[in-house]
């Protein structure tokens, strides 16, 4: 997602809005988390789910624009995000493009396709292998 | 007495099934009491009318409506979170 804010910045506004937690330590938590040292409870406070929310942007260094639906879960049922969704609101305010429910049907690469259709692809230069002229000559 | 079977049956194949797509059987209990209650299609679909819901900014004090950051261009909202 940070490689498409990057991308399309410049012509779409994003923004991220965190939601209950999907695999806190006291409910369902992955071994996956667990390795990568991700081990939150469900928060039972506001201040809690902004202490999570900061530490997640402080580890990635995540530049996309944030908010924080609050104890209520009012974001998350409107759009019935829990636990991961994508959407794209256009400048009507209406509805553009609805994700899947995550994770298997999160995708990241529809939404690219539709910021594409809108203000063309963005295309990233594969990086090239070390050339054989370049191999040979240190040798 | 068959249908009993054939039920208890059905149920150990959705189990199974269960378990294989939540990656072992211990994770499917959890899916089902942990995930399934939050897990909901919803009814939005293209072409509705955005719902506003009112956020909390990070440094959190600062409150703001998604409302407020649609209108000039195209917003992606990425729902999500750390866990």
């Amino acid at each position: 997602m940070v490689q498409l804010y990057n991308d399309y910045k410049d012509h779409a506004d994003f923004l991220t809005v965190y939601v209950r937690e999907a695999h806190p330590t006291d409910e369902w938590q992955m071994k996956s988390n667990v390795k990568e040292d991700v081990c939150y409870a469900q928060p039972k406070t506001l201040e809690q789910r902004v202490a999570i929310a900061n530490d997640f942007v402080k580890r990635f260094n995540y530049p996309i624009p944030f908010g924080i639906d609050d104890m209520s879960n009012a974001a998350n049922d409107a759009y019935s995000a829990w636990p991961e969704r994508l959407y794209v609101i256009d400048e009507n305010g209406r509805i553009a493009y609805r994700g899947g429910m995550g994770p298997f049907d999160y995708k990241p690469e529809e939404v690219r396709a539709w910021l594409a259709a809108r203000f063309g692809a963005v295309q990233h230069p594969e990086a090239k292998p070390p050339s054989a002229n370049a191999a040979s000559s240190k040798s | 007495m068959w249908l009993g079977i054939g039920l208890g049956a059905l149920l150990l194949l959705a189990f199974t099934a269960l378990s294989f797509m939540a990656g072992s059987p211990k994770d499917a209990v959890y899916m089902v009491r942990y995930a399934l209650p939050y897990m909901h299609r919803g009814h939005l679909k293209v072409g509705d009318t955005a719902p506003d819901a009112k956020l909390l900014a990070l440094d959190g004090t600062r409150h703001f409506h998604i409302r407020e950051r649609t209108g000039a261009r195209p917003l992606v909202i990425v729902f999500g979170s750390y866990t």
